[in-house]
């Protein structure tokens, strides 16, 4: 019979761990295990596990009891629930509780004992990754960020344009009722004065205000910045592909790599200029002319 | 190697390697700032011991590792300033031997030994040097420092805090593991490559039988340097400096590189057998197409 050890906590997999028969023997082989059991999981029925053997093992080495904590500087933090540990973001999670409640106790610990624990903002010394290392890190950061806005950028630009159609039906209803209404007002005065005889000189005109909307409004069409004969409206990149050229740029100066250019090309087949000088004041010493 | 310094505790450095806790010396510790006595130990409760950390880890790999773990190596090297590095040792001998001689040799107390096998598996041997125990991890879920989601950093050579979980005192075998790595991980307090300020701290926590470690960057907001901010606990910050990886015990044994087998994992399946068993899954594909449908036909 397999023997349970009550006064340890169950196995994760709720098996028994085997134990008891080995305390008094010698250590037991373990057999080799028929592998499709292992992978699901049943424990090996003898596997080796000399409890004594590790406390003894443990005792030797252990450092002794009283010793300053200021050497171990260990703290242990309660788990609490089982973590998953398929589930990447509450395992990572569990992990990050676990350091920051340690070091919370550990700080405490070394104020209590006004240790200088705190690094200044001034003092300099070797990290352990390069500044170099730090600016790559940096450059990455930035790249992420500016993706993010990009897209948020878009989304808005989607949803605005969603709701732009209706809001220029709405505007040419408005449009189109203004102008009904000041047509609408310039007949009522005419009727007005018609009844009201055409002494009355000094009145003005129907209050038609035309100054206030059309006046500065820019044609819907154009765009600031953007010349008009500018077909992409203004988000073509100019020039080449920009990244990588830029990359290659700074690689091999600009104009590119040596090597990449063609040279024998329609253009260059006819092309004679180099070979003009016969006086031995050609530019590449190592052409050969024939 | 001559050593640079003559410390009138050198007559007990090798007592004190494998025993720390030896009878009290005649002449008062000397260190860096002048002799110490007992009663400038600060919480001692006896009158303590003069405990020195004089830890010194070795790092090796094997021959045929590859770059991913070669720059896991590196990075634990880095963080360890108690730790030297040495060259790459060969496989195909008896390697037990040959590696205590070495760990003898450079004068080290413990080993951090990087295996790997078939350019694919790596495995991670801990062991205590003249007679501790040995353990051999199979090591998982590599992530090294130069990953650029991985943007904490800390100053080089500080000393580290060490986070456990609460189930590693709750079985031997773990109880073993957590001072094994307790005194190779932590970095000694007066070693002389040792860093002033605290800055980083360490995670080993037991998931699925599975030892986890991470290495996180402390930014709390401070104007002092032996106190934080009123509020300042509660705004600390961690950020991941890397590396990270997960250690699967598979056995561990009484000697260095050896000896008399104290405990083996009983869910421990070795990758070769995973491996071998998936190709056996696919193995019999055709012929049992062909039985299928010679049976249909019948």
């Amino acid at each position: 019979m397999v023997e349970l050890e009550k006064e340890e906590d169950p196995l994760v997999h709720d098996e028994p761990m085997l134990d008891d028969d080995d305390t008094d023997e010698d250590y037991v082989e373990s057999e080799d295990d028929d592998s499709e059991e292992e992978l699901q999981a049943e424990p090996s029925k003898k596997a080796v596990y000399n409890k004594e053997g590790l406390l003894e093992k443990l005792e030797d080495i252990a450092w002794p009891e009283n010793v300053d904590w200021m050497h171990k500087l260990t703290v242990d933090h309660d788990q609490g629930e089982k973590v998953d540990v398929n589930d990447d973001l509450t395992r990572e999670l569990a992990f990050y509780t676990q350091a920051l409640d340690g070091t919370r106790q550990a700080f405490e610990k070394l104020q209590s004992r006004k240790v200088r624990f705190l690094r200044p903002a001034d003092y300099y010394a070797e990290m352990v990754k390069t500044d170099t290392h730090m600016h790559k890190i940096k450059g990455k950061l930035l790249f992420e960020k500016k993706k993010i806005e990009e897209a948020e950028e878009r989304k808005k630009a989607r949803e605005s344009k969603k709701r732009s159609k209706e809001v220029q039906a709405e505007k040419l209803k408005e449009r189109a009722k203004e102008k009904k209404e000041s047509i609408e007002s310039v007949k009522k005065w005419r009727k007005q004065r018609q009844q009201g005889g055409f002494s009355k000189g000094k009145e003005d005109g129907p209050n038609l205000n035309f100054e206030v909307e059309e006046g500065l409004k820019q044609h819907k069409k154009q765009r600031p910045g953007v010349s008009p004969g500018d077909r992409s409206g203004g988000l073509a990149k100019r020039g080449k592909q920009g990244k990588n050229h830029r990359s290659k740029d700074s690689k091999f100066g600009h104009g590119g790599r040596k090597g990449m250019k063609k040279q024998n090309t329609a253009e260059t087949t006819n092309d004679f200029r180099g070979f003009n000088n016969q006086k031995g004041e050609s530019g590449n010493k190592k052409r050969k002319m024939f | 190697m001559a050593k640079k310094r003559k410390r009138s505790s050198d007559a007990l450095a090798p007592a004190a390697v494998e025993k720390p806790d030896d009878s009290a010396p005649e002449r008062p510790e000397r260190t860096l700032f002048g002799f110490k006595d007992s009663s400038d130990e600060p919480a001692s409760k006896d009158a303590g011991p003069f405990f020195r950390n004089k830890e010194k880890v070795l790092i090796t790999c094997s021959r045929r590792i590859i770059y991913r773990y070669r720059h896991l190596m590196q990075n634990v090297v880095s963080l360890l300033p108690h730790a030297k590095k040495d060259s790459k040792v060969e496989s195909k001998q008896s390697k037990g031997s040959a590696l205590n001689e070495l760990v003898e040799l450079r004068s080290c107390s413990s080993c951090l030994f990087f295996e790997c096998r078939k350019q694919k598996d790596l495995y991670l041997w801990m062991v205590k040097s003249p007679a501790g125990p040995s353990v051999k991890f199979l090591v998982n879920a590599v992530h090294t420092m130069e990953e650029l989601k991985l943007t904490g950093n800390h100053l080089k050579g500080s000393r580290p805090l060490l986070t456990f979980s609460s189930n590693f005192d709750q079985q031997p075998h773990w109880k073993l593991l957590k001072e094994m790595i307790t005194q190779i991980f932590a970095t000694p307090k007066d070693h002389r490559k040792a860093k002033p300020f605290h800055d980083h701290v360490f995670v080993f926590s037991i998931v699925d039988d599975h030892i986890w470690f991470r290495n996180y960057q402390i930014s709390v907001p401070h104007n002092e340097i032996d106190k934080v901010d009123k509020g300042g606990l509660d705004k600390m910050t961690l950020v991941e400096v890397g590396p990270r990886f997960c250690l699967n015990p598979i056995k561990i044994f009484g000697g260095s590189f050896g000896g008399p087998t104290l405990f083996e994992n009983p869910f421990y399946v070795s990758p070769n057998q995973i491996r071998a068993l998936e190709k056996r899954k696919k193995a019999g594909k055709y012929a049992k197409k062909v039985k299928a449908k010679v049976r249909r036909k019948m």
